[in-house]
């Protein structure tokens, strides 16, 4: 036994020392994923799309004259392994790393990139903390959970309105994005704040209640079950105020519940879906995909990776260099609308998407979400 | 003012909702003594009936929508009570001189049994009725504008809520009903069947929740499978504040809570509605420990 761990380990160490001679001519980017586990579905989407991105660069000619090579490492949604995969990440000489999916995962993994200079830029970690840390080499191309308040307080000045009823449902991702919400709003045009209790039927006395605060829009930040209630009994008081709903209403069954009449005109900001993303460009690779897999990638999630990946290699691209102090001063103060696969890609100072990104879609008159330019 | 009466409208809608349900929590306990959890789940298969039958059958087209309607909660009524009936079969008859802790674990079981055998059936999804099987008019009442559903609504409640009355006070069946809630021995010894008395109060229950469950279907329009928990939460509540066992105390119970509930939500909190619902009940309890008009019932020596 102990003479097979022996030759075991041997083997390891020199097929390792092989690979990394092998390739030492190509830039090597590390992709931390869950592709085993709880959320393997949405790590092999990474992955895949991913890998689908640096073909395709590398059959143009690749970067500044390299290869790029995709080190793909498992995380396996749990901390523990997360920390073990930046370990393993990091001695294989990657220049950054994509990546990962949970926040808490994230979290995990990313003192030890910024311990060892490693580029790390996550995509589907929304947890606020993660970016205040002021860790210089740490960047996400998702939206943090803090930010979709602030597209939603854009969007109600942007429309003009003047008395604003915001209610939400005690969830803690409801009462945040109202709290949000309320934040960046003039304080006067606030005129009710306040939560229903989700899961009832009869929200009759909410809407008398809001209704004789005079709003000239409801901002309802809970789920579409509710959401769907409160335009159907809106309307059966004859009261047409203006309704607008945070990404959670983001779902059909609102307007199956609503029905058409009432749900229409009913307008909700969100990222945009797989679905929703039209630009020629993710046309492309949407389709490169579909034809590989036989699937779109499940959800917008896996795609922020492409665009962190995206990203990455615009800043190499850019700098002529692999050097993660030149790398993160160019992704943080230099790249501009940059046109990735979910819209443009901007970083601010603390290492967050900046770019437009949510977007505002409307309720017609067949009872179909409308993307709004 | 204007706004004080269709708050108060609203809450009494509500109100004749929770009535309705916690008709079935008190007349199970005035007979059985045994708190029928599994009663909130009995209102949500109603709903979920309602819209099976609707949308399979397709009444409203072949009778007309009025007459259609009514043999729609004809239909699920009497399933209703079917399985109310089943269930007093299989989960409680063979507990009956069982300490009363089992009783209630079953009454529990048969709740979680019901709730996931809804969802199997119907998904976890919310299902919706049919739109536009109501007409939506609504009345001006003093400046109140009240759509007409909910008055007929709260109409067909009271209707049935007297009937139950009538029956329970004014028939010979009724007058069973009472015998064995006042003493089952005794009433065995005067020739009533207890056996089909205990039944015959468990089909009238859970037939009563699933009519409301109708009503709730096709006012509000949303069903899902949790429902029941909550309606059956705040019928519960009901029964309790109007008196357990006592079926005007029922109707008494849950015409207060409801308007307890708009007033509280329009004038305190909304997000604390609940809480003051209960506070009420506290502090009604605190007073009368037997509810609203509950009697005092002797201990037997």
């Amino acid at each position: 036994m102990k003479r097979f761990m022996r030759v075991l380990v041997f083997g390891l160490v020199a097929s390792l020392l092989m690979a990394s001679a092998a390739l030492a001519d190509t830039i090597k980017i590390g992709l931390q994923a869950p592709l085993t586990g709880k959320y393997a579905s949405e790590g092999l989407d990474m992955k895949n799309l991913v890998e689908i991105l640096a073909a395709k660069i590398n059959a143009d000619g690749g970067v500044n004259g390299k290869q790029i090579e995709i080190i793909a490492e498992d995380d396996a949604f749990d901390p523990k392994t997360a920390a073990l995969a930046a370990q393993r990440l990091i001695t294989s000489d990657v220049v950054g790393v994509i990546g990962t999916y949970g926040s808490s995962i994230t979290e995990a993994a990313q003192d030890i990139y910024d311990e060892e200079d490693v580029i790390q830029i996550a995509t589907g970690s929304t947890m606020v903390r993660l970016t205040e840390k002021g860790l210089a080499n740490f960047f996400r191309t998702c939206p943090r959970d803090d930010s979709q308040g602030a597209a939603a307080a854009q969007v109600l000045k942007d429309r003009g309105y003047k008395r604003i009823a915001i209610l939400h449902d005690n969830s803690s991702y409801a009462k945040g994005l109202a709290d949000e919400t309320r934040k960046l709003l003039d304080e006067k045009s606030v005129v009710f704040f306040d939560a229903l209790n989700p899961g009832e039927q009869d929200y009759n006395t909410i809407l008398t209640k809001i209704k004789g605060f005079n709003p000239d829009v409801i901002f309802y930040t809970g789920y579409f079950n509710e959401a769907g209630l409160l335009l159907r009994q809106k309307k059966e008081m004859k009261w047409d105020v203006a309704m607008m709903g945070g990404d959670a209403t983001n779902n059909l069954d609102l307007v199956k519940i609503a029905g058409n009449d009432a749900a229409k005109g009913f307008f909700f900001v969100s990222p945009p879906g797989v679905n929703d993303l039209t630009s020629p460009f993710a046309k492309d690779i949407l389709d490169k995909y579909k034809a590989e897999f036989n699937a779109l990638p499940a959800s917008i999630w896996s795609v922020f990776a492409g665009d962190a990946f995206l990203a990455l290699v615009e800043a190499i691209r850019q700098t002529d260099s692999t050097d993660p102090e030149v790398l993160s001063d160019y992704l943080r103060n230099k790249m501009e609308n940059y046109p990735g696969l979910t819209g443009t890609i901007a970083f601010d100072k603390k290492g967050d998407r900046s770019g437009k990104f949510y977007r505002l879609s409307e309720v017609n008159a067949n009872g179909e979400f409308v993307m709004l330019p | 003012m204007e706004e004080f009466f269709q708050q108060l409208t609203n809450g009494l809608a509500v109100g004749g909702i929770y009535a309705l349900i916690a008709l079935g929590y008190t007349m199970v306990y005035g007979v059985l003594k045994l708190i029928n959890f599994a009663h909130g789940d009995l209102f949500t298969i109603g709903a979920f009936l309602g819209l099976t039958l609707l949308t399979s059958l397709g009444l409203t087209d072949s009778v007309g929508p009025v007459a259609g309607l009514l043999v729609l909660a004809v239909m699920v009524v009497i399933l209703v009570g079917v399985v109310g009936f089943l269930l007093e079969r299989v989960a409680y008859r063979p507990l009956r001189t069982s300490p009363r802790l089992s009783a209630v674990v079953s009454a529990l079981g048969a709740s979680i049994f019901f709730q996931n055998a809804i969802m199997l059936i119907w998904g976890a999804r919310p299902l919706v009725y049919p739109h536009g099987l109501l007409p939506n008019i609504t009345v001006d009442v003093f400046g109140v504008e009240l759509p007409l559903i909910r008055i007929i609504m709260f109409a067909i409640s009271v209707v049935l809520m007297c009937g139950l009355y009538y029956l329970t006070h004014k028939t010979r069946i009724g007058t069973a009903i009472r015998a064995a809630a006042i003493d089952q021995g005794a009433a065995k010894l005067m020739g009533i069947d207890v056996n089909r008395v205990i039944s015959l109060v468990f089909m009238i229950g859970p037939a009563l929740g699933g009519a409301a469950g109708v009503m709730v279907g096709l006012y509000y329009g949303q069903i899902n499978f949790t429902m029941g928990w909550l309606y059956g939460l705040k019928a519960f509540t009901a029964a309790i504040l109007g008196g357990i066992g006592n079926i005007p105390g029922a109707m008494l119970g849950g015409l207060i809570l409801g308007v307890v509930e708009s007033l509280g939500a329009a004038y305190i909190s909304i997000a604390w509605k609940d809480a003051i619902s209960f506070l009420v009940l506290i502090l009604i309890l605190i007073v009368r420990p037997t509810g609203l008009l509950g009697e005092r019932v002797a201990d037997k020596v």
